[in-house]
C-alpha cells in the first residue's frame, strides 16, 4: 500500500505584490522520484521552500508525513542539498560532519561519518579545511552532509549546476542508491536526461501553478523540451 | 477614491486645527514671561507635546501591528505597521523641529539635552532604522517577519529608553528647564486638550489614507501580476 | 541545549583557529584610545571622568565586529537556511549564537582591559574587582540585543550599516547605566545606589534575551 509522504492542496504563496506559487496540488508517496521541472522563477524554489517547512504557505495545506513540515521530527528526516554548500569554509570536512551530526542526533558518529565520506570518496581529505576544497569536492561534501542522517526525504536543488562529469556521475549514482533504499526524492533541475534517468514521475511548474504531472516512462527528454520549453517566436508571450 | 467619511474627517479636520490655533493664540493665555518672543515661543508647547505623544501612540500601533502580523501572518497588519511607522516619524521630527524653536528664546540655547527631546531623538532613530530595514529588504513575507520583530524589539524598548535618560538626566542637572507642563490652568488645559485631540484625529486620517494607498498599491501590481501570467 | 551548545563550539572552533574577530576588535579599541587622545586635549582630571565612556565607546565599536561577524560567516554559504532547515528550536540556534558571540566579545574585554589600565594609569584597588560584574551585566545586554539584531541585518546587504542603526538607540540604555556604573567603579565610591542600577542593567539583559529568544523562530523563517 502506497502511503503518501508529502501532501499539497491547494497552496498558494502569494505576499502583496509577490505571487510564487498558484493553487498548487502535489501528491509523492514514500519512495517516489520526482523531478520538478521549468523555467527560471516559476516557482520551484518556493515549492521547495514550502515542503521543508522555511515557507508557510499563504492558504492551502501541507502535510509532510502527515503532519506539519516545520515539525522538528519532520526536519530530522529532510535534507536539502542545493548549490548552498551549507558548510563552513573555516573548518574541516570532518569538524563540518562532526557538527551536523550533532545537530541532527546522528546515532554512531564516527561510524557514520566514515561512511558518508567513504562514500563521496573524500576520506583522504577530511583534515582539510573546507575552503581549500574545490567546488565539485565541496559538493560532494554537501552531499555526504545531508545523508549523514539517513534522512527520508531529499530535496535537491539544482543540484548539478557547475559540477564536473565526476561528480554528477558520483550524484546519480549516489540519487540511485537512495532511491533503492526506498527514499523518497524530489529534484528541480534543468537537466531533462539526468531527470528522465532517475525519475519515476515529472512535474512541471510554470507560471507558478503545476501544468503537467505525469510519469517519466510515458514521455521522453526530448518530448517534454518540445512541449513546454520551446523557444516561441517572437510577438508570442512568454 | 474619496469615500464621504474621509470627506467629512477631512472638513473636521480643518475645522479643528483652525478652532486650536484659535484657542491657543487668542484664548489661552499668555504666560508670565521676560519677553514677548518667549510668550509666543512658549505656544508650540501646545503642538509640541502632543506630536510627542502621538508619536508614542504610532509605535504602539507599530507594536501592535507586528504582534496581529506575526500571529496571523496577513498582510494588513503589515502594512498597518509600515503606515503607522512612517506617520509616528513624521510626528516625532516635528518634536524635533518645534523642540528647539522654543527652547531658544525661552532658554537660550537650540537643543537641551532633556528626557524628552533626547529620547524622542533616540525614538526616531528607531524608527527610521525600522523604515531603512524595510528599504533594504525585498518585499515578501521575510521582510515582513524581519520588520515585524524589530517592530516589537523596538517597541519594548522604548519605555526603557525613555526611563534611563530621565535617570541620566537627574545624574546631570542643567540649568533649569521646565518641560512646560507642570499645571496647566482651565483654560490652558482646555487649548492643550484640544489640541491633543486635533492631532489624534490627524494621525488617524493620516494613517487611514497611508494604508488605503499601501492596499491599493498592493491591488494594483497583483493585477498586473496575474495578467502576466494569464 | 545540546544543539545551542554545538553552535557555540563550533563557532569557537572557527573564531580560535581564525582568530578574525578577536584581532579585529583588539586592534580597532587601541585605535580608539589612540585616537581619542589626539582629539580630546584635557587635563588627567578630567580624562579620568571621561575614561568609563572611552571605555565603552571602545567595547561597543569592537563589539559590532563581533555581530557583524558572527552572522556574516553564517550568511556565506548559505547557512541561514541550513539553520532554518535544523530540527532545533530558534530560540536555541540563538542561545548558541549568543553564547559564543558573548564569549568572544569577553574575551576580547580581557585582552583589552590591560591597555586600558596603562594608557589612563589607573589605580588598581580591590573595589575593581566590582567590574566584572558590571561589564559582564553590560555585555550580556549589548549581545542578548546585538545577536538578534545581527541575525535581522544579515540579510540585508549593508549588513554593518543597518545593525549599527538599529542597534546603537536600542542600546543606549546600556551604555548610560554601564558607563555610570564603571564610572563608579574606577573613580567613586561604590554607594547604596550602585546595586540597584546593576540590577536593573540585568534586568535589561533578561528582558531583551527572553524576548529574543521567543522571536527567533520568526527569523529563520522565509
Amino acid at each position: 500500500m502506497a502511503i503518501t509522504a508529502l501532501q499539497l492542496k491547494d497552496v498558494s504563496k502569494d505576499f502583496g505584490r509577490i505571487i510564487a506559487l498558484r493553487k498548487v496540488d502535489l501528491s509523492v508517496e514514500v519512495g517516489e522520484f520526482v523531478s520538478i521541472l521549468g523555467r527560471n522563477g516559476a516557482g520551484k524554489t518556493t515549492l521547495l521552500n514550502i515542503i521543508s517547512g522555511i515557507s508557510k504557505p499563504s492558504s492551502g495545506e501541507v502535510q509532510l508525513f502527515g503532519t506539519d513540515p516545520s515539525d522538528t521530527a519532520n526536519k530530522s528526516k529532510l535534507a536539502v542539498i542545493s548549490h548552498e554548500m551549507f558548510l563552513y569554509a573555516n573548518l574541516t570536512a570532518l569538524e563540518n560532519l562532526e557538527y551536523y551530526a550533532s545537530i541532527y542526533n546522528v546515532l554512531n558518529i564516527p561510524e557514520r561519518i566514515e561512511f558518508v565520506l567513504n562514500s563521496v570518496e573524500l576520506k583522504h581529505r577530511r583534515f582539510d579545511l573546507v575552503g581549500t576544497f574545490s567546488r565539485g569536492m565541496t559538493q560532494r561534501l554537501t552531499i555526504a552532509r545531508a545523508l549523514l542522517h539517513e534522512p527520508s526525504l531529499l530535496l535537491l536543488d539544482e543540484p548539478f549546476t557547475g559540477l564536473d562529469q565526476h561528480a554528477i556521475g558520483m550524484l546519480t549514482s549516489l540519487l540511485l542508491e537512495q532511491k533503492q533504499e526506498g527514499r523518497t526524492i524530489l529534484l528541480t533541475t534543468h537537466d531533462l536526461h539526468t531527470a528522465s534517468e532517475l525519475s519515476d514521475r515529472y512535474v512541471i511548474i510554470e507560471k507558478h501553478s503545476v501544468m503537467q504531472d505525469g510519469p517519466m516512462s510515458e514521455t521522453t527528454p526530448e518530448e517534454i523540451r518540445k512541449k513546454y520549453f520551446s523557444v516561441q517566436p517572437a510577438g508570442v508571450h512568454q | 477614491m474619496r469615500s464621504k467619511t474621509d470627506k467629512i474627517l477631512l472638513i473636521v479636520l480643518l475645522v479643528s486645527f483652525l478652532t486650536s490655533l484659535y484657542l491657543i493664540f487668542a484664548w489661552a493665555p499668555q504666560i508670565k514671561a521676560s519677553n514677548t518672543a518667549e510668550q509666543i515661543a512658549q505656544k508650540i508647547f501646545y503642538y509640541h507635546v502632543p506630536s510627542a505623544w502621538l508619536g508614542f501612540l504610532a509605535f504602539f500601533i507599530v507594536f501592535l501591528a507586528s504582534v496581529a502580523y506575526l500571529w496571523k501572518r496577513d498582510r494588513r497588519y503589515e502594512l498597518i505597521s509600515v503606515a503607522s511607522a512612517e506617520i509616528g516619524v513624521l510626528f516625532i521630527t516635528l518634536v524635533l523641529v518645534t523642540g528647539p524653536i522654543w527652547a531658544k528664546p525661552v532658554w537660550g540655547i537650540w537643543w537641551t539635552w532633556d528626557a524628552r527631546l533626547t529620547s524622542s531623538l533616540i525614538l526616531w532613530l528607531i524608527y527610521v532604522a525600522f523604515l531603512m530595514l524595510r528599504r533594504y529588504l525585498p518585499d515578501g513575507s521575510k521582510r515582513a517577519n524581519l520588520s515585524a520583530v524589530v517592530g516589537i524589539i523596538g517597541f519594548v524598548d522604548v519605555p526603557i529608553v525613555y526611563y534611563s535618560i530621565r535617570w541620566w538626566e537627574t545624574q546631570h542637572p542643567k540649568a533649569v528647564m521646565a518641560s512646560g507642563e507642570g499645571s496647566l490652568d482651565g483654560d490652558m488645559f482646555i487649548a492643550f486638550m484640544f489640541a491633543l485631540a486635533t492631532f489624534t484625529l490627524l494621525y488617524a486620517y493620516l494613517l487611514k489614507k497611508r494604508y488605503q494607498l499601501l492596499v491599493l498599491e498592493d491591488a494594483v501590481n497583483k493585477q498586473f501580476k496575474e495578467m502576466e501570467i494569464l | 541545549m545540546r544543539a545551542a551548545l554545538s553552535i557555540l563550539k563550533k563557532d569557537l572552533r572557527m573564531e580560535f583557529r581564525s582568530k578574525e574577530s578577536i584581532l579585529a576588535m583588539w586592534i580597532f579599541s587601541l585605535l580608539i584610545f589612540v585616537i581619542f587622545n589626539f582629539t580630546f586635549e584635557v587635563s588627567r582630571l578630567v580624562m579620568l571622568e571621561i575614561a568609563p565612556g572611552l571605555l565603552w565607546v571602545a567595547f561597543i565599536f569592537s563589539g559590532m565586529f563581533g555581530l557583524n561577524h558572527s552572522f556574516s560567516v553564517e550568511k556565506e554559504n548559505g547557512n541561514l537556511r541550513s539553520m532554518a532547515l535544523m530540527p532545533v528550536e530558534g530560540g536555541q540556534i540563538y542561545l548558541g549564537k549568543f553564547l559564543s558571540v558573548t564569549f568572544i566579545m569577553v574575551f576580547f574585554e580581557i585582552l583589552i582591559f590591560p591597555i586600558f589600565i596603562i594608557f589612563y594609569d589607573l589605580q588598581l584597588s580591590v573595589q575593581m574587582f566590582m567590574l566584572i560584574p558590571v561589564i559582564l551585566a553590560g555585555t550580556l545586554g549589548f549581545t542578548s540585543l546585538g545577536t538578534i539584531l545581527s541575525a535581522v541585518a544579515v540579510h540585508t546587504r549593508n549588513q554593518q550599516i543597518l545593525l549599527s542603526l538599529l542597534l546603537w538607540p536600542l542600546v543606549s540604555p546600556i551604555v548610560i547605566w554601564s558607563v555610570n556604573l564603571t564610572g563608579v567603579v574606577i573613580n567613586g565610591e561604590i554607594t547604596g545606589s550602585f546595586y540597584p542600577l546593576l540590577i536593573r542593567v540585568g534586568a535589561f539583559d533578561v528582558i531583551f534575551f527572553t524576548l529574543a529568544y521567543m522571536l527567533f523562530d520568526f527569523i529563520l523563517e522565509d
